[in-house]
């Protein structure tokens, strides 16, 4: 037994538990900013213990290190602590700082680190849930307001069903293929024996439960009203890494144990890919909410994530990776701008608000065009480099149609996205300026928008990266 | 199809020796206590309830957190039972496995005391 | 799959299918429930519950019927997993219930489009 492959995991949840337990025996002030600090200092001591955690796998065959598992926690955690810190003023702002938002913000992302590593189906539904679960509570947490508490309401019915038919199809795998290890079920697909119609419901099922959490069409239905309800500082979280841990598990699923059924699973992929990016750019067009633009925006991002699994090569895994990549610091950065967004001690989220933004404070203006654009994939910018793997995927894997609706949709996106741009620098300034921005905010926007700039410099890193961890995938 | 009626022959025992047993108690107390009913003593009790009524009402949300934190806490049951029967083959690592489970339903507690959340007031 | 000699007495009596069935019964009354009712929320918890029950309905059989344990395994985790679930939805429709005054299904409509 080697203990120390999740030992990531394990410090993760001890400093989860210990924060809980200084946060609640702190009797004289609110010990929120403190938990939020040490909840940051655990996601790096995790995320070095990340990096040098051994390869292999362990725990009865539950559990399992490689370079794919490596990228994708590094990942969650980046996004995770971007998320943290554009809480800390928010939350306080808002006054809904209480320290069991970092710690249950701690707990979603050890869940997703489970996700990432899960070598069986069994550690796959137990860290979805641990994911989920703290993550119905945050939705919920401005408790005192409907819209956050209808949010939360919203999220878990819709999130609680959707792990109901996942674990109903994994019961059908199990039952089918007579075993839950990934391995395991590797060994009995390759063996040529026919397949069972109870497999591929199962995984029918597996799939359509993991396209519920990543809110592809037509499963999305819950995500505008959780993005919009939920507060602002949850919705940073929710769009960030819970999505690359369901694509994580989507990615290891799909190629690990379901690899030799690629025919099976590749045209269901592609029409849903498809569905998701024509609405995720259709529906956004006539939105007036920033968050509920985000919300059909991430849809759309989805879809052409999902586009590099549909080509199921090496290629195409890589494309999704550096799309998650560049999907996740755009993201930050776009809601430490909306984050911003306050006037006179309120929080705004109409896009009308942002009239005249460029001659009020041209500094926010600008860095929320930049990552407008990046979203749009305009070259030289992150997003267009993720847009650009994913299509090159597509191309060799002969998907023509998937590549030409991936364009199409994108200059749809271009043209939601330039509204925004529109109202920034174009229209009149309707009231005066917003408040003076959180030092939070500034930092988490400046960093990203560095990174969104100037991706092109890490671009072969990052690159080489997920490389790694797609041939870690397949081998 | 006669093998699988024998195996559940001893859910039938179980069953006629509740039934009697719980016979006899009432038919018991029916015959041998002595009765005196009065308003006081015939009204609800335990949680407040008319025990014939309309079931739709709105009760003390109080209730609510009880059973929340009661749901939490029986389950570690399902995983004690287990637990004890097995614990001869699992050796030192099982036995810690389960304490550290402990120590998080611990965790729980303590935060959940803290909080008030057992105070009834 | 039926022949296994392996086999659990009772199942090896009656045999798989009609655990399966049971097991599809409840899975399509808990997503029916989910989208039919109109009335209150308890019943859609009720009915998310309903379709955790079916799979692990289904785990135990298949469990029996391959004769391998993990399938148990897995349904004491479901069981763990759907008594927070049920907590925390719980607590949530109580949250909702003093903002809104109401936990009928119609009235959770605040947010649309």
């Amino acid at each position: 037994m080697n203990w120390t492959l999740a030992l990531p995991e394990i410090v993760l949840s001890c400093s989860g538990l210990f924060i809980l337990l200084f946060g609640v025996l702190q009797k004289r002030s609110e010990p929120s900013f403190a938990c939020t600090m040490l909840t940051l200092v655990a996601f790096l001591v995790t995320g070095i213990l990340v990096v040098v955690a051994p390869d292999g796998a362990g725990y009865h065959g539950q559990f399992v290190n490689d370079g794919f598992s490596r990228f994708m926690k590094i990942l969650s955690l980046g996004a995770a602590g971007l998320a943290a810190i554009l809480s800390l003023d928010y939350n306080r702002q808002e006054k809904t700082a209480r320290f069991e938002f970092p710690v249950l913000l701690l707990f979603s992302t050890l869940g997703t680190l489970v996700m990432a590593s899960s070598a069986n189906l069994m550690t796959l539904y137990v860290g979805l849930e641990l994911q989920s679960l703290a993550i119905y509570i945050l939705c919920a947490f401005a408790r005192d307001e409907l819209t956050s508490a209808e949010a939360g309401l919203k999220y878990f019915v819709l999130g609680s069903l959707a792990s109901g038919l996942l674990l109903y199809g994994i019961s059908l795998v199990y039952g089918f293929a007579g075993t839950m290890e990934y391995a395991g079920l590797r060994q009995v697909l390759t063996g040529g024996a026919p397949l069972a119609a109870g497999l591929v419901i199962g995984l029918v099922f597996v799939i359509v439960g993991l396209a519920f959490k990543l809110s592809m069409a037509p499963f999305h239905m819950w995500t505008p009203d959780v993005y919009q309800g939920s507060p602002t500082s949850v919705t940073a979280f929710l769009a960030g890494a819970p999505k690359a841990a369901a694509f994580a598990l989507l990615l290891r699923v799909l190629a690990q144990p379901f690899g030799h059924l690629a025919g099976q699973w590749q045209l269901l992929i592609e029409i849903v890919a498809i569905a998701t990016m024509f609405l995720g750019s259709l529906a956004a067009i006539g939105q007036r909410d920033i968050k509920r633009l985000m919300a059909y925006s991430s849809i759309g991002h989805m879809g052409y994530a999902a586009m590099g699994i549909a080509s199921a090569t090496d290629a195409g895994i890589r494309g999704t990776l550096v799309y998650l990549a560049t999907y996740l610091i755009m993201n930050a950065g776009t809601f430490g701008c909306i984050l911003a967004m306050r006037r006179r001690g309120r929080a705004l989220t109409r896009i009308e608000d942002l009239a005249g933004l460029g001659r009020t404070d041209p500094t926010l203006a600008v860095l929320m065009a930049v990552f407008m654009f990046s979203m749009a994939g305009v070259p030289p910018l992150a997003g267009f480099f993720g847009k650009l793997m994913v299509f090159a995927a597509a191309v060799q894997a002969g998907l023509w149609v998937l590549a030409a609706v991936g364009v199409v949709t994108s200059v749809i996106g271009l043209f939601y996205y330039w509204r925004i741009v529109k109202v920034m620098f174009l229209d009149a300034p309707v009231a005066g300026a917003f408040d003076h921005r959180a030092p939070s905010l500034s930092f988490v926007s400046a960093v990203t928008g560095v990174a969104t700039v100037l991706f092109l410099l890490v671009l072969g890193p990052v690159t080489g990266a997920a490389q790694a961890a797609a041939a870690a995938l397949f081998g | 199809m006669h093998t699988l009626l024998t195996d559940y022959f001893p859910i039938l025992v179980f069953i006629v020796i509740a039934a009697g047993v719980s016979g006899a108690m009432l038919g018991g107390s029916l015959l041998a206590g002595w009765q005196k009913p009065y308003p006081e003593k015939v009204s609800a009790y335990e949680c407040g309830f008319e025990a014939f009524d309309d079931a739709r009402r709105r009760f003390d949300v109080r209730f609510y957190l009880v059973s929340i934190l009661f749901i939490i806490f029986d389950l570690e049951v399902a995983f004690l039972f287990p637990w004890a029967i097995s614990l001869g083959h699992i050796g030192m690592f099982g036995f810690l496995s389960m304490l550290a489970f402990l120590g998080v339903l611990t965790v729980g507690f303590v935060y959940e005391w803290c909080k008030g959340a057992l105070d009834w007031e | 799959m039926a022949t296994n000699t392996l086999m659990a007495p009772g199942l090896q009596a009656v045999g798989l299918g009609p655990y399966l069935t049971v097991g599809a019964i409840l899975l399509v009354l808990g997503v029916f429930g989910i989208f039919l009712n109109r009335k209150n929320i308890i019943i859609i918890m009720m009915s998310i519950e309903l379709i955790l029950l079916s799979a692990n309905l289904n785990l135990v059989a298949f469990s029996g019927a391959l004769n391998e344990l993990s399938g148990q395994v897995f349904t004491l985790f479901t069981l763990t997993v759907a008594a927070a679930e049920a907590a925390i939805g719980l607590a949530i429709v109580t949250v909702y219930f003093r903002n809104r005054g109401s936990i009928q299904v119609e009235d959770v409509t605040l947010m649309k489009g």
